[in-house]
């Protein structure tokens, strides 16, 4: 699914230059579920954001299901990641102008899918994230633990092969906390990839691969059993 | 997709309450203001384009050039008509004889005596039927050629009906134009639409005119090439493919053949297209304004200045809240959302707005038409809703969209989405400040010309109203009479019942007060010589009680008298100077020849009184008797209030004119009326200022917003080390007094600049002085500083702790 060899971003100002990734190279299988782990400031965000073709890299390899995409231009990288990437936020990142079921919809709409296949397809996801009695709900008026869910729905009401979790209970507690990650396994255990971020070890335990990275570059993979 | 843009531009909209508000309410006046001036241009530029052959119809106009100026009459010499059909058998000639304050008596039948009496200040043209083979009207009854025959007229449907009750029963029936020439109407036409400059309302034949000449008193004159009036109209169609030029080429010879080549004036014609009669302002016209371009265009730009003051707010406004929306735009760009997308999506909001705000301009519009013949010199009541305006308006919306919606949906589209989604994005990547800064100096700068430009009009206005004119204006009753041989016959009898009554201090007979818009000019010569001065001769004429009724000063000899008015004669200082005379004393006795005819004695010199309006310059003028013109009473009372001897006189003119209307007004309300134009001009500045203004403080207010979302955290950090609310609401003004004196810059030099200019248009003008810059000046500053005020404060009494926490 993702290979990435030399993977090299640097953060330049105008007397300081950050390398955030440092000639990183690794691998993740289709049907895995890794966490990336390691202490603030060392790139576990920057990855992130390249593995989401959020950003691009300075320099070396990112194939994606076998394809090149270092170097896509943006319409390029958004045309690739709404179509196989869902994303799970620690903040949620819901619009807050729009409801649940409108928030749900948004990547459908994205991808062209017509309005009455779109709202079968939302009412579906909702029902299995049990959230489904709130869709005209707005955000704010969510607890932290169902705005999550939400986001999940999102995340995966377009089916994508990936999804990329950043430190998806950082804001919630833990009995909130476990119920999401009880979501992403069971959303890996039907076959989607999950690269999820995180600073806690009982997160990462739930996950099959841990690879640990300091200053830009991976130390340890510990694998889980 | 656009259902989901239409929901959360609508929930936006909502969310952002005050912002909309502000937005909406901005662009709302701005285009409510910009419609307004469409619908002024639309209407102007609409005159007499609706006949068929616009386009090929040309009025002969009369150009006159000495060796010291060139002048341009609309009137052609009586014989030229018949002369042009001659010369020019190609082409179509149509000649009119335009008669003012015609008094109409209607009769069913020509032998009764009816008390059924109208004046028309307007409208009664006596045409020959070949002006209605170049102008369109409808005939509902009649056709042209009736116009063929001396006695008959055609009168306009609505005309018809207010003097007959229906227009068909005034079919046969029968007017009396000015007691004398008895006419049979023959023929009816639609009412001639309002956007005309040759308003035909009632038409006797041309040869009703012809046959009683003796009414009009041109006498033997009425065949010379040398006697024009700008009553004597004639205009022109062309073949189709015929070039205006080829005939001005024509008549360049046509002139050398009919004119007296000898004299220092030369004499020549040339076509003038029909489009350009309602703009001309060297010529009149029959209808009841003349519209300047340079106005029209003025005003067209202050319409578009005024969309893109409001597109400025707009761009402000949304892009400071673009830093708000930085999440959104982020979460639909991890989405999947393209930049083409988010662009879409604003423009689409924008677009809706911009939708909200034209719904609300139609209505100000609306309710802001009645009041448009206050500021313009439209009288009529213009329609809202026509094709034109309807075009006017979708274009205008969707430009406007492009204009406001296009820069923030080029910045929201360009947020890079990590950043974006972390709330990364503050203001300095939302295009800095600088343009912002450009543009509300350019807002400011715009407002303040119009104020300065405001100010100065008032204060032009303010003094002509006030200022010397020469003579006493006050209490002085005009009654329009006529000057038929009747008329005139029985002027001794009602004068000495006038001055019976208690209220009355003396009476004039005349053909014109002091001041009024008519001028006769003649040629004249100097002290028995036999050559001419190289300049006209302005002349006004009243019986010898002119001078006493209308309050002049003599500076020199006597006014004269019943016993010598044919033979003396009262001259102005500005004539004495121009003929070389330095004291008032040395022109008695001196002689002076008007026109053709003797020489007179100069028994007098007048204090210099205004003619004309103070646009003009005192001309060099002669006062002499001549009962023949007069059709004028003014009745000089001993108090400015009228109150029961308006009745009394009204009573008297009954008496000795029981078949003639009264038509009566006050002087100095009919020396107001000159300056109308400029009334409305300086109305039309103080509306528009205001406009301007108050979207110039919207922007302020935008301005500040944005500049209070991006000052939070500093404002935070600055209260947290203890500055004072008095420093924080300093801190953001200081800022907008700097751009408004920046915008002072800019706005005074081109204010000055242009005000100027149209000072010139007046020969007595103010000076402008410091004091208007420093009044416009300092009148922004307040009102800038009212506005960034609440903001400023808000922002500074809010609790810091919530404004660092977002970080």
């Amino acid at each position: 699914m993702i290979k990435i060899s030399n993977l090299e971003k640097i953060y330049r100002t105008e007397d300081v230059e950050t390398v955030a990734l440092n000639k990183l190279s690794f691998e993740v299988k289709d049907g895995e579920f890794v966490a990336v782990m390691g202490p603030s400031g060392c790139g576990k965000s920057t990855l992130l954001n390249i593995l989401g073709l959020l950003d691009d890299p300075d320099s070396g390899s990112f194939l994606f299901n076998g394809i090149e995409v270092a170097g896509f231009n943006e319409r390029k990288r958004a045309d690739l990641r709404k179509r196989n990437i869902g994303f799970v936020f620690q903040s949620f990142n819901l619009i807050d102008e729009l409801t649940v079921f409108e928030n749900v919809e948004l990547p459908l709409i994205y991808t062209g899918v017509k309005a009455a296949e779109r709202k079968k397809i939302v009412e579906d996801v909702l029902d299995k994230m049990v959230i489904m009695h709130r869709r005209n709900h707005y955000p704010q008026q969510l607890s932290g633990g169902q705005q999550q869910r939400v986001a999940v729905a999102r995340a995966v009401v377009n089916n994508p092969k990936l999804i990329l979790a950043d430190e998806p209970t950082g804001n919630l507690d833990s009995s909130n906390g476990n119920e999401v990650m009880q979501l992403l396994t069971d959303l890996n255990e039907q076959g989607t990839t999950i690269v999820m971020v995180t600073h806690s070890e009982h997160d990462a335990r739930y996950s099959h691969r841990i690879i640990r990275m300091l200053d830009g570059q991976t130390v340890m993979q510990d694998l889980m059993v | 997709m656009f259902k989901n843009y239409f929901t959360i531009a609508l929930r936006n909209i909502k969310r952002h309450r005050s912002h909309s508000v502000i937005n909406i309410a901005g662009l709302a006046i701005a285009l409510a203001a910009t419609i307004v001036i469409f619908l002024v241009l639309q209407h102007e530029y609409s005159y007499d384009t609706y006949h068929k052959n616009a386009d090929r119809i040309y009025q002969v106009i009369k150009k006159d050039v000495s060796p010291t100026e060139t002048g341009f009459q609309v009137g052609v010499p009586f014989p030229a008509t018949r002369a042009l059909r001659q010369d020019f058998p190609q082409v179509t000639f149509g000649e009119l004889y335009k008669s003012f304050g015609s008094q109409l008596t209607v009769m069913k039948d020509p032998n009764t005596i009816s008390s059924r009496r109208f004046i028309e200040e307007s409208g009664v043209f006596f045409a020959d039927p070949e002006i209605f083979s170049i102008f369109d009207v409808k005939w509902m009854a009649g056709s042209a050629a009736v116009l063929k025959e001396p006695g008959k007229l055609v009168l306009a449907k609505s005309i018809a009906e207010k003097y007959f009750g229906t227009w068909q029963s005034a079919m046969d029936g029968y007017l009396k134009i000015d007691n004398n020439i008895l006419v049979q109407v023959a023929g009816i036409i639609e009412d001639v639409p309002s956007n005309s400059d040759f308003p035909f309302a009632v038409i006797p034949s041309y040869k009703t005119f012809e046959s009683n000449q003796q009414y009009f008193n041109y006498g033997e004159q009425i065949n010379d090439w040398g006697l024009s009036t700008s009553d004597h109209q004639v205009y022109a169609l062309l073949p189709e493919n015929m070039k205006a030029a080829s005939i001005d080429a024509n008549l360049e010879t046509f002139s050398r053949k009919y004119y007296r080549m000898e004299s220092a004036t030369k004499t020549s014609h040339f076509l003038q297209p029909l489009k350009n009669i309602h703009f001309d302002t060297r010529l009149e016209n029959n209808g009841d304004h003349i519209s300047n371009k340079t106005s029209l265009n003025t005003l067209a730009l202050i319409g578009v200045l005024i969309v893109l003051m409001a597109c400025i707010n707009f761009i402000n406004l949304s892009t400071a809240l673009a830093a708000k929306r930085g999440k959104e735009v982020g979460i639909r760009k991890v989405m999947g959302s393209s930049k083409t997308q988010l662009r879409t999506q604003v423009l689409f909001e924008t677009g809706l707005i911009v939708l909200f705000a034209g719904m609300t301009a139609v209505l100000l519009a609306w309710l802001a038409l009645p009041y448009l013949r206050y500021i313009a010199d439209i009288q009529q009541q213009l329609t809202l809703i026509n094709t034109g305006s309807i075009l006017f308006l979708v274009i205008t919306l969707v430009v406007t969209t492009i204009l406001a919606g296009f820069y923030p949906s080029l910045i929201l589209s360009s947020f890079q989405p990590v950043e974006a989604i972390k709330n990364k994005i503050n203001n300095t990547r939302v295009g800095g400040l600088s343009l912002r800064r450009v543009l509300v100096v350019l807002q400011f700068a715009f407002s303040q010309l119009l104020i300065i430009a405001t100010i100065i009009a008032v204060g032009q206005m303010n003094f002509i109203r006030t200022a010397d004119i020469g003579f006493d204006k006050e209490a002085v009753l005009l009654l329009q009479g006529n000057n038929d041989s009747t008329s005139l016959a029985r002027q001794a009898a009602f004068k000495s019942d006038l001055l019976k009554l208690p209220a009355v201090k003396s009476v004039s007979f005349t053909m014109d007060p002091p001041s009024s818009l008519n001028s006769w000019t003649t040629n004249f010569a100097f002290n028995n010589n036999t050559e001419d001065l190289p300049f006209s001769l302005y002349l006004k004429t009243g019986d010898e009680h002119y001078a006493g009724t209308f309050g002049m000063n003599l500076l020199a000899g006597r006014f004269y008298t019943t016993a010598d008015s044919a033979r003396k004669v009262v001259i102005n200082e500005t004539l004495m100077q121009k003929v070389g005379i330095k004291e008032p004393s040395e022109a008695i006795g001196k002689t002076i020849r008007i026109g053709a005819g003797k020489f007179r004695e100069i028994v007098g010199v007048v204090r210099d009184f205004k003619n004309n309006s103070l646009r003009d310059g005192i001309q060099p003028t002669a006062i002499i008797s001549y009962p023949a013109f007069y059709s004028l009473t003014a009745i000089k009372l001993k108090s400015n209030n009228l109150g029961k001897s308006g009745e009394a006189i009204q009573q008297v003119w009954d008496k000795h004119y029981p078949e003639y209307a009264a038509e009566t007004r006050f002087l100095d309300e009919s020396i107001n009326e000159f300056y109308q134009q400029e009334e409305r001009l300086s109305r039309l500045y103080k509306v528009y200022a205001t406009l301007a203004i108050i979207i110039s403080c919207l922007g302020l207010y935008g301005l500040v917003s944005f500049m209070a979302v991006q000052k939070n955290k500093e404002v935070g950090i600055r209260k947290v080390l203890g500055a004072s609310v008095g420093s924080i609401v300093y801190l953001f003004s200081k800022e907008f007094t700097v751009l408004i004196l920046i915008a002072f810059a800019l706005a005074a030099p081109a204010g000055w600049y242009l005000m100027n200019n149209w000072l010139q248009n007046f020969t007595y003008r103010i000076d402008i002085g410091a004091w208007v810059f420093i009044l416009a000046v300092l009148a922004s500053v307040i009102i800038a500083w009212l506005t960034v005020g609440y903001k400023a404060i808000s922002a500074a009494t809010a609790n810091p702790v919530k404004s660092l926490k977002s970080e």
